[in-house]
């Protein structure tokens, strides 16, 4: 049960704070510090992890969107994720994606930044009217937002867990050498699953905002069609 | 027969019905993701050009497949650590 739930630390004006939360600083510190040293000594270590983040989310998008964009949430939430999911191989910490509330803020967030950027580009009116295009699509089409953010949830708290209760498990049956290579696949899952987070993100995103290429090349190819026949 | 309490047969079935879940949970998606990892093997060696189109289809859909193990390994956590029908009779 220690494993799941989050042990408060220390308490700071009566507002609980729990290990979640610190781990969440720590990386934070991390992060930013890794990013200040990086830009000052090594830029080139940088550029290369920015080109990674936009081939990864340019391999998802249609070919015309300018993926620089979208490029701070979406990088933002890859190196975030990267280092969250392993966060748990650093003595006194714990992942803050194995706490149910970080992924599901992370989605409500990928939630709200999909018809974001769908009304910016279409229009308020224009977005709704590709939601539901043929209108008895959208209630399926609300269904099927809700779940998406649903399964984006539970589909990392559960893998970020899993691999971090194993590990558990193993350590409190052989506390020696045994548990390394777990925590080394416990990594490896990690990664990956910011990667596919990462990548169905961009996806969610590249559906909201995609649809109106496709329009305009309906539009263009009946303009081409008309006046031939 | 026997006399056990209602919270003591509620445990058995708790536990009986997550072994089997977990085991059920397990080997399904493990089957079906065997199957999409055969597929797309048999394409790389036929098309070794498109294996980066390939992989990239391949990890997505395995995270899908891989996401009902997941619901279902919830399930169990739920019902083995924090048992709602448990609370009815210990409350």
């Amino acid at each position: 049960m220690e494993g799941i739930s989050a042990q408060v630390v220390f308490t700071l004006f009566g507002l609980p704070i729990t290990d979640t939360v610190v781990s969440t600083w720590v990386m934070m510190a991390i992060l930013i510090l890794a990013a200040i040293l990086m830009r000052k000594f090594k830029p080139e270590a940088a550029e290369w992890i920015i080109e990674m983040i936009n081939g990864i989310v340019g391999s998802v998008m249609p070919e015309d969107t300018r993926v620089v964009k979208y490029l701070p949430l979406l990088g933002t939430l890859a190196l975030f994720l990267t280092l969250g999911n392993i966060f748990s191989i650093f003595p006194l910490m714990v992942s803050p994606t194995a706490n149910i509330n970080t992924p599901l803020a992370i989605s409500l967030v990928i939630f709200f930044a999909v018809h974001f950027y769908g009304i910016k580009e279409k229009g308020f009116i224009g977005y709704f009217k590709d939601l539901a295009s043929p209108i008895f699509i959208f209630p399926l089409e609300i269904v099927s937002q809700v779940s998406r953010t649903l399964s984006l949830t539970l589909r990392l708290f559960g893998n970020v867990l899993s691999t971090d209760l194993v590990v558990i498990i193993v350590f409190s049956l052989i506390p020696f050498i045994l548990p390394i290579p777990l925590a080394v696949l416990g990594m490896l899952t990690g990664v990956l699953q910011a990667y596919i987070f990462t990548v169905l993100a961009s996806l969610y995103i590249a559906s909201a905002v995609e649809i109106e290429t496709v329009e305009e090349e309906r539009r263009a190819l009946k303009q081409e069609v008309r006046p031939s026949s | 027969m026997w006399q056990l309490d209602s919270g003591t047969i509620i445990t058995v079935i708790t536990i009986l019905a997550s072994s089997i879940g977990i085991v059920l949970g397990c080997v399904v998606p493990a089957f079906v993701e065997g199957k999409a990892v055969v597929k797309a093997l048999e394409g790389i060696a036929r098309q070794p050009d498109a294996a980066n189109d390939l992989r990239t289809t391949l990890l997505i859909s395995m995270a899908l497949l891989e996401s009902t193990a997941i619901y279902s390994l919830l399930v169990i956590l739920v019902l083995l650590f924090a048992n709602p029908l448990l609370d009815r009779f210990f409350g």
